[in-house]
């Protein structure tokens, strides 16, 4: 039977891992496969909230609800929207994005410093809490997709948004994937500025909500000017539940250059596309994409993290 | 130094004598980038032309245990390409071929030694551009820029050049190539490039990036604000920010450096303490929008004046003053000093009240052009070398900048780099564990420490047996008191 473990401060998430690591023992984060299962569902604080400044440093196990619940009450967000209710830990161990990453990027576009625990329990820190810094190599960054394998993300310092004003969403609709893409072109080549731009694909009738956010009056006109490119109906916030339930649901993700989304979807009878980004969420597994240097490159900086393997 | 015959004669049969330099006087030319103060001559410069014969010059370069610093423009400003005495600089001015251009997927694919602005001109006519932009964006290269990751005075709204690469093609320090994301923007697996990008150098060459270029905005206005004080000016930022508003660009200059630009460019600046430029893009209603509540926060906030440019020509105006301010600075000093630091924005008005006491303290003048939006602070501090110690003072006076930003949870760099300029100062704001983790990085890429050594960490040799003082982390300040 694995230990189930929850730290409630730093200081014990690295004497966990430092004493797992002493007796050889192994230990998963998020995962239950470990001797040792690590959660950071007691390291769920926001530590600071710098208004002013559009930052915020909180400790990993905090979920987007509660952290996007208190940030709401000065205006703000953390623009990271995936499917369900992770933990911003999660959002970056797992480089999790929603419809929203068409505006606002990822996790890495998001992280500006992180504190780490390290297999043999190691604290380190990187990044900072300021919205501009180069100093240094940015551990955040690599630690975005990093599923647990690294170490333990205990801290993040973000960069938030503004919440807009006005969101409103317009939906139109396609039969075929040359459509789509047709569409999706249409406003790609246009000087729309959209929040999210998504095709939930599924052959005929497949819709493309698309959000844009802003004042009042700048959305209005968007969505008009939205309406006489693409056509479409007006749609509201259901849809982006669906797209995110979808996205939820799916087990792949597929990675393509935009360019080639006829090709890369031929076949693919249902998926939640996110044209500007490449990706597609599809419902059965596909194969490693990544090219064979960088995934031998990627194995060397996990072994150098944690040589003992302790981290499974 | 010199190399050993035969290893020079292996990189002249990879390249061709035309991409080797080995003349002392010619090796010259390579022995600084913008921070001209450290030069190092270096054993031989290469020129190559292709990601293969980058790769054969690694190869070689690691077989023989030859430290190598790949250099772009040199425009630099933390000595980051200042080379090795004993290693082989590789310059990739000459590969600078535009791959691709693909319009549709957004993507452009260059090699290192394409210029900045160059990447903005090959799509422009298109309707799209590429968003970081340095001050130096006509010289400087795009291996320079993924290098350091730079920013510019609108990487405020649009992100550095971190979030606008796609993927890379890299020449690992022992030679071999790997290829990191592609033109998509989701990726599995940790991310390397991330990490890869900002990297100084040190982990490897990357020999060709995909870059994301931005269809250009439908409306751009520009309004520019007087101000009796920078602290006002800095309070507006902060307003703004508050207000929700995202600006594409938001730019501070004292009365000092109005002074210099005004003699140098005649920008037709307002006679007052201090402006402050807030450039709006996007939808047109949404920046007509902002624009009028950005005006409005400014006279509230104090402005004496606010003008907003009529058209690009004058919209060009106000910014031709801002991009000369350093090098207006020549017209009023002899010697100058340019300081890079980061601090939380709400706390911009602090710093530069502490800067001007810092004036009073050494005598010195510090001019003060920032990046107000995101709290990148560039003082200039002026000196004359011919004085006695002055160039010593400057310098002090320089670092305890730094140190006031480090004070209120601040970095040591917002976009020059650590280099070989700062590497000293790291241990204030990273603990020696902190500085060992990010050297385990390095080893997974570089065991050797043969690509760019001496840059980015402290080492007893560079920086002397005593390490500079260790401040709390910012992150550790934030949160529960505890480190290893």
């Amino acid at each position: 039977m694995p230990t189930v473990s929850e730290p409630a401060s730093v200081d014990e998430a690295a004497a966990v891992l430092a004493e797992a690591s002493a007796r050889g023992a192994s230990v998963s984060i998020g995962r239950e496969d470990g001797d040792v299962v690590l959660s950071t569902r007691s390291l769920g604080r926001m530590l600071e909230h710098e208004a002013g400044d559009l930052t915020a440093t909180v400790e990993a196990g905090i979920r987007l609800s509660k952290l996007n619940a208190r940030l709401a009450q000065a205006g703000q967000m953390l623009a990271l929207d995936p499917p369900g209710d992770p933990t911003v830990g999660a959002c970056v161990a797992a480089n999790l994005t929603g419809p929203r990453r068409h505006r606002y990027g990822g996790p890495r576009d998001l992280v500006l410093g992180a504190t780490v625990v390290l297999a043999d329990g190691t604290v380190a820190s990187a990044g900072g809490k300021v919205v501009k810094n180069v100093a240094g190599y940015d551990l955040g960054k690599l630690f975005c997709g990093s599923h647990g394998r690294l170490g333990l993300l205990v801290r993040l310092s973000l960069r938030l948004h503004p919440l807009p004003a006005a969101t409103r969403t317009l939906v139109a609709t396609a039969d075929d994937l040359d459509e789509v893409y047709r569409l999706t072109q249409l406003l790609h080549f246009s000087s729309l500025v959209p929040s999210a731009a998504d095709v939930l694909w599924e052959g005929q009738g497949s819709r493309l909500p698309i959000m844009f956010e802003g004042s009042q009056r700048a959305v209005a006109d968007q969505v008009d000017r939205a309406r006489e490119l693409l056509g479409g109906e007006e749609g509201d916030a259901r849809v982006w539940e669906e797209s995110r339930a979808r996205q939820g649901a799916a087990r792949a993700r597929l990675s393509f250059p935009p360019r080639g989304l006829v090709q890369t979807l031929a076949g693919v009878g249902e998926a939640v596309i996110r044209p500007a980004a490449g990706s597609a969420y599809v419902p059965d597994p596909v194969p490693e994409q990544a090219e064979a240097g960088a995934l031998l490159l990627a194995e060397r900086i996990r072994k150098t993290f944690d040589p003992q393997a302790v981290l499974v | 130094m010199s190399l050993a015959p035969e290893v020079v004669a292996r990189v002249e049969a990879a390249l061709g004598r035309g991409g080797v330099i080995s003349e002392p006087e010619q090796l010259r030319t390579y022995e600084c980038d913008g921070l001209t103060g450290r030069r190092v001559v270096p054993a031989l410069v290469t020129l190559p032309r292709s990601t293969a014969e980058v790769q054969a010059v690694v190869r070689i370069c690691h077989e023989h245990g030859i430290p190598f610093v790949a250099r772009g423009a040199g425009t630099g400003l933390s000595g980051g390409a200042v080379p090795h005495a004993d290693g082989v600089v590789i310059s990739l001015a000459r590969m600078n071929r535009i791959v691709e251009i693909d319009l549709e997927s957004g993507r452009v694919t260059v090699e290192p030694g394409v210029t900045n602005l160059a990447v903005t001109q090959a799509v422009a006519a298109h309707g799209f551009y590429y968003a970081p932009d340095p001050s130096s964006q006509q010289v400087c290269t795009i291996g320079g820029n993924v290098a350091e990751n730079s920013g510019g005075a609108h990487c405020l709204k649009h992100g550095f050049t971190v979030t606008h690469v796609t993927g890379l093609e890299v020449v690992l320090p022992d030679g071999e190539v790997v290829y990191l994301g592609g033109k998509g923007l989701d990726n599995d697996g940790i991310d390397v490039m991330g990490v890869f990008i900002g990297s100084e150098g040190t982990l490897g060459i990357a020999t060709r990036m995909t870059l994301r270029i931005l269809r250009l905005p439908e409306s751009v206005r520009t309004l520019l604000a007087g101000f009796d004080s920078t602290s006002q000016a800095g309070a507006a930022v902060s307003e703004v920010i508050s207000a929700g508003i995202l600006a594409g660009a938001m730019e501070i200059m004292d009365r000092l450096t109005l002074e210099a630009a005004e003699a140098a460019v005649h920008p037709g600046y307002p006679d007052c303490g201090a402006i402050l430029i807030v450039e709006l893009d996007g939808n047109a209603i949404q920046v007509e929008d902002d624009l009028a509540r950005v005006e409005e926060i400014c006279r509230d906030g104090g402005a004496t004046t606010t003008r907003i440019a009529a058209d690009d020509v004058e919209r060009a105006l106000f910014w031709k003053g801002r991009k000369a301010a350093f090098a207006a600075m020549g017209r009023v000093s002899h010697d100058y000093y340019v300081q890079d630091g980061v601090v939380p924005r709400t706390k911009l008005h602090e710093v530069l009240d502490r800067i001007g006491e810092l004036e009073r303290e050494y005598g010195l003048r510090v001019g003060n052009v920032f990046h107000a939006g995101d709290g990148n602070l560039h003082p200039l501090v002026l000196y004359d070398r011919r004085n006695d110690g002055e160039p010593q003072k400057a310098k002090e006076l320089a670092e305890a900048i730094l140190e006031a930003c480090m004070d209120v949870g601040g970095s040591l760099t917002g976009e020059h780099g650590i280099g070989t300029d700062k590497a000293c100062r790291m241990p204030l704001m990273f603990s020696e564990t902190d500085l060992a983790v990010m050297q385990r990085l390095r080893q997974a890429f570089d065991p050797e420490s043969l690509c760019n050594p001496g840059k980015i960490f402290p080492t007893p040799r560079l920086c002397g047996e005593v390490p500079g003082p260790y401040r709390v982390h910012p992150l550790e300040l934030a949160g529960l008191a505890d480190r290893f």
